[in-house]
């Protein structure tokens, strides 16, 4: 009984199905355009994001009270709900009635969808870089805005001039990290059939029958994207560190 | 309304809690200080020390109580605080030298940024300034390569390139190695020479000694005894003074 069971387990399922490749020659152009996706749509989305989770980090420091609990609902909310969540219900809630124009970014980038998408995306992650941002305002010693205020330096001249500048640089490496995370978190719009890595292996599975393959170099894309990628940050950070120590 | 008088700085009746009044930290305080004197505000650790000198700039603001900086009371929400504050230099125990800027661009951020001298003016007057302190090799280097002794004057100048009327030390040799004391003791008493008015909080007691023309003895929030220094050292009215006289010399 068990034995039959078992041995039924590998006559359509071998292990080298994990490795059929044999997809790549035919679909080659359409993993690299959705690696390309990826790459635009998780970049674009953290840029966006920086300009809304600066001004979200501002209010989030603001001594007002209604100021403040507005920024931090919007952190809460977005960072407590799954991003499949916020995804759907921006696409089909909130671009149901704003109209989005119907073209052709890079001659593969569907602007209908794609325009939807990085505005959630960017919604997402704007919540996750206010806090990257107020951290990274919060170390800057406190002695540094009282001393920029002692000369006569507004608020904001201070902040602009003294705050920010070491503040950015505390944000650097966080800021990468969030992009990496963004690469991973933005395989989640394949369901709106957005042709990046994870729509593109499963358009491949679908229309080869070979099941397994595709998602591996999925799998494979991404890591080789993020993990260099996370270790070059790492050794910058660390560098960074030690530069700061004298 | 505004009164003319002979002070630069007045503090009637300041009181400064914190967590709700659970801290007191200023228990009803007045203080006056005239055109060209220098006062030496000492006192144990925790009496309140820095949180008078940094209410005379708002850097804390009072719970209750007035300020008056030549005879314009600070504490008013009418006026523009940061154009009295451009002429009250304060110099901290920790430096805070901008780390991301030279020497240099320390000094002459805020007068230029502030409109008050060009950048050519600006760079002029920090390095006549930087001469004066025997740093001139030093404007275009970062804060972090200096020494204590050099960030501390530096820190001076920064504040001096505002041309201040009124210069806020707050204990500005306490984080220096022994030997750097010296540099920036010798710095302010030049100062003090030259006829600018200083309010200093110091542990540095033959400082205040030599230097200041009255005594502030803090503690427990108060001001306790105000006087000369040699009545101050040599005669403490109040036994509080006494014993914390004795402790320290
Ligand atoms: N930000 C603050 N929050 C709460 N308590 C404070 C704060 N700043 C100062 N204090 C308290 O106020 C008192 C006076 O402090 P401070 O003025 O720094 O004393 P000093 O400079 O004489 O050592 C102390 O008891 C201190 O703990
Ligand atoms: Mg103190």
């Amino acid at each position: 009984m068990f034995w039959e069971w078992w041995q039924s387990l590998f006559v359509d399922m071998t292990a080298s199905s994990f490795f059929n490749f044999s997809f790549l020659p035919k679909y080659g152009e359409a993993v690299i355009q959705g690696v390309v996706y990826t790459l635009i749509l998780s970049v674009v989305s953290v840029l966006m994001a920086v300009l809304p989770a600066f001004l979200l980090a501002t209010m989030r420091l603001s001594k007002n009270n209604i100021i403040r609990s507005i920024s931090g609902a919007y952190i809460a909310v977005f960072r407590s709900t799954p991003l499949l969540v916020q995804l759907m219900l921006i696409y089909y809630g909130v671009f149901s009635w704003i109209p989005v124009p119907n073209f052709l970014i890079l001659g593969f980038i569907d602007a209908s969808r794609f325009i939807p998408g990085v505005v959630a995306l960017s919604l997402n992650s704007s919540a996750y870089v206010a806090e990257i941002f107020r951290a990274g305002i919060l170390a800057v010693d406190h002695g540094q805005m009282e001393a920029a205020r002692s000369l006569g330096l507004s608020q904001g001249q201070a902040m602009k001039l003294v705050i920010l500048p070491q503040a950015i640089k505390n944000v650097l490496p966080a800021l990468a990290n969030e992009m990496i995370t963004m690469i991973k978190e933005s395989s989640v719009c394949m369901v709106l059939g957005m042709s990046e890595i994870m729509f593109t292996a499963q358009t491949i599975a679908g229309s080869t029958m070979i099941s397994i393959g595709p998602y591996m170099i999925a799998a494979f894309i991404y890591f080789l994207i993020t993990y260099p990628t996370s270790k070059v940050i790492e050794n910058v950070e660390r560098r960074m560190r030690r530069g700061d120590k004298n | 309304m505004e009164t003319r008088t002979d002070y630069i700085i007045q503090v009637k009746d300041l009181v400064k809690t914190y967590n709700h009044g659970a801290v007191v930290a200023l228990n009803h305080c007045s203080l006056d200080v005239k055109k060209g004197q220098v006062i030496a505000i000492i006192g144990p650790s925790g009496s309140g020390k820095s949180t008078m000198l940094r209410s005379l700039n708002l850097l804390e603001e009072p719970t209750s109580g007035e300020i008056y900086f030549n005879d314009v009371e600070l504490t008013s929400k009418k006026i523009d605080l940061n154009l009295h504050r451009q002429k009250m230099g304060m110099v901290f125990q920790h430096f805070n030298l901008f780390p991301h800027k030279t020497v240099l661009e320390n000094i002459t951020l805020a007068p230029v940024t502030l409109k008050i001298q060009t950048e050519e003016e600006a760079k002029g007057v920090a390095l006549q300034l930087l001469d004066r302190v025997g740093l001139l090799d030093k404007a275009d280097e970062y804060p972090n390569m200096l020494s204590g002794g050099q960030k501390q004057r530096i820190a001076i100048v920064r504040a001096l390139a505002m041309e201040p009327e009124v210069m806020l030390f707050d204990e500005p040799t306490s984080a220096l190695d022994p030997e750097m004391v010296g540099e920036v003791l010798d710095v302010m008493k030049e100062l003090a020479q030259e006829g600018m008015t200083m309010i200093v909080v110091t542990h540095e007691m033959g400082f205040a000694r030599e230097v200041a023309d009255e005594i502030i003895f803090m503690a427990d929030g108060e001001i306790v005894e105000r006087g000369m220094a040699e009545d101050i050292f040599a005669h403490p009215k109040m036994q509080r003074t006494k014993n914390f006289i004795d402790k320290v010399l």
